[in-house]
């Protein structure tokens, strides 16, 4: 409890604002102005999510169950890993006529709750957990529903937000999915 | 059943009928005289380090345990329960002492031997616990750390199977002094598209590189490069490399790596790719100090992608659709550092996240489709490009193709087609 206390209500409003707004953007395929409220310092980061052998020893704890067991760690090879220019490559490549996999054009809506605000390291920075659900349509009636969590790192800058850290958690083992290129 | 497999593909091996692609019965068949006959990878060593060291994977459809037994060597075990039949082993690789079934509890040592019957201390004749293991994959067998089994007790030493492939696969996988180590679980990737799609497109299908990947790759050196100094080989039919022989001169960074990677803009990873390069001639003589090879398949359905240090593996789940399993796989002695930047030249590229394989598996589905035109079967695929060609070269084992010459699929058909003709014949 001690931690929420900083966060007042209005910064919750904001930040949910925020999350509309770059919902919106996404699913307007905006993807250059999208790519405005990345911080250059951003680290993009999707874990590969695998069924781990549960660890006896943590029986009857909530360690037996943690999420992190399942996520890639160390060297062990996420699903991605990306700075601003790879993000940038992504955006870049998206306007073009010859982004197969995106043309015919991909329809999108998202859908983002669960927004759970704490402080960050600094005092211009928030950790900010939230839930993410994707309706995703391909070429006639190939439709996908992702579902994911993101773990974001916003910073203050100049009045606004920029995404300055963004993990996503998904809740797949195998990807049944076209894709995890998109942006989440 | 022979008559209309003989009519599948064409003698040259240029015309393949669609329903190659897309009929349930030849994909039965597929099972029968081609996964159950060939040499499958299954793991690699660096996976199971120590005893108890497992991962679960398919031969085929057919699920495995690959785990190292206490005696050391490894084990491959039919994950299914020789009472009712459920999975033993439940995660996708860890260390384990036991397999313990959760119906009822058998409980079976990690090389599949049963242990236990806890049921057994109430009735009055003994279970005959030797005979009733788990189901044993008879042949294992590996090369330079990449594990492969067979389901055919009676199928030919895996060093035949791989022939002159062993050549091109030292190339990366005894490149350095450490060896190489596959990092993390696999990631997989559902894609409604045939098992032997993406198996083709790795054999040396690097035509396609600049127009389906236009978005990125169009009009880039590494397409040039390609043109200039790339060839197709057929080690042995089935199987194909995609290589670059660069000139002599070439800077090493060059040769190591090419110039596909992103990675190449960071100085630390230039310079380690420079002095590990240096080392390769003394290690595998002057001519694979040149070789820059980009893709690799082993028959049937095994790939590996050199430039972006990725292994990969087509599991078929029916015609329509397969699970693409790929790992990243690395020079052991690499510092820390290098490995983490050299692992998003795999998963920026390919994996189901990458921003190229998003194309390609876009590819597939829709060839899938394709295939699945019965009206139009008589308009076959056409794989006749280079069919003329000379197929020898001065310095590369093999038969040896321009970058274009598609005589990897032409082989690699030919080859599907006279295993399910064996096999039906038998």
């Amino acid at each position: 409890m001690t931690e929420t206390r900083t966060i007042d209500r209005n910064l919750i409003a904001d930040i949910e604002q925020f999350y509309y707004r770059e919902a919106r953007l996404l699913d307007d395929r905006k993807f250059q102005q999208w790519q405005g409220l990345l911080a250059e310092d951003i680290r993009y980061r999707v874990p590969c999510r695998h069924s781990p052998l549960l660890d006896p020893k943590k029986r009857d704890s909530e360690a037996f169950l943690n999420v992190e067991q399942e996520l890639s760690q160390g060297l062990e090879a996420p699903y991605r890993d990306e700075d601003y220019l790879m993000l940038s490559i992504r955006v870049m490549r998206s306007f073009k006529q010859n982004s197969w996999s995106d043309n015919p054009l991909t329809r999108t809506r998202r859908f983002v709750s669960n927004v759970e605000v704490l402080p960050g390291a600094q005092a211009d920075l928030y950790k900010v957990f939230n839930n993410v659900m994707i309706s995703y349509s391909r070429h006639q009636q190939d439709n996908h529903l992702f579902t994911v969590q993101r773990r974001d790192l916003l910073r203050i800058v100049e009045g606004d937000f920029r995404i300055a850290g963004r993990e996503v958690i998904i809740d797949w083992n195998v990807v049944t999915g076209p894709s995890l290129g998109i942006f989440f | 059943m022979t008559d209309l497999l003989k009519e599948l593909v064409s003698e040259d091996g240029c015309y393949v009928h669609r329903r190659v692609f897309a009929d349930e019965q030849l994909y039965q068949l597929e099972k029968r005289h081609i996964f159950s006959r060939n040499w499958l990878y299954i793991a690699h060593e660096s996976q199971l380090r120590e005893p108890g060291d497992f991962v679960s994977t398919y031969m085929g459809e057919t699920p495995v345990i690959v785990a190292r037994g206490d005696d050391d060597a490894v084990h491959v075990s039919i994950n299914s329960c020789t009472h009712r039949g459920v999975p033993v082993c439940r995660a996708d690789q860890g260390k384990a002492k036991r397999f313990v079934c959760p119906y009822h509890a058998w409980m079976f040592s990690v090389d599949g031997r049963l242990l236990g019957v806890p049921q057994e201390t109430k009735v009055c004749s003994k279970v005959d616990k030797a005979s009733l293991g788990l189901k044993k994959v008879p042949r294992v067998d590996s090369y330079n750390g990449l594990i492969f089994a067979c389901l055919d007790p009676d199928v030919k030493p895996l060093s035949d199977f791989l022939g002159d492939m062993r050549w091109y696969l030292d190339c990366f996988f005894d490149r350095f002094e450490n060896g190489v180590e596959v990092i993390g679980a696999p990631h997989k990737w559902s894609i409604k598209a045939n098992w032997k799609l993406p198996v083709e497109n790795q054999l040396g299908d690097v035509g396609h590189a600049p127009f389906l990947h236009g978005s990125l790759m169009q009009g880039t050196e590494a397409v040039d490069i390609i043109k200039e100094h790339g060839h197709n080989v057929v080690p042995r039919p089935g199987h194909g490399v995609a290589v670059r022989l660069l000139p002599k001169g070439t800077p090493p960074e060059t040769v190591m790596w090419g110039s596909d990677g992103i990675a190449v803009i960071d100085p630390e990873v230039a310079s380690y790719l420079r002095e590990e390069h240096i080392k390769v001639e003394a290690r595998l003589g002057p001519v694979r100090a040149r070789l820059s090879p980009l893709c690799y398949s082993i028959y049937p359905n095994f790939s590996f992608l050199w430039a972006n240090l990725t292994i990969r593996q087509a599991h078929p789940k029916g015609p329509g659709e397969m699970e693409y399993w790929s790992w990243f796989v690395v020079d052991k002695g690499a510092p820390d550092s290098i490995k983490e930047k050299l692992r998003s030249n795999y998963t920026f590229f390919f994996g189901p996240g990458g921003v190229l394989e998003q194309e390609d598996a876009e590819a597939w589905s829709q060839q899938y489709l394709g295939s699945t035109i019965d009206y139009a079967d008589d308009r076959t695929y056409y794989y006749g490009l280079g069919i003329d060609d000379p197929k020898n070269h001065p310095e590369l084992p093999g038969d040896v193709g321009s970058c274009y010459d598609e005589h990897y699929a032409r082989e690699f058909y030919l080859r599907w087609q006279r295993e399910l003709i064996a096999g039906e014949d038998q």
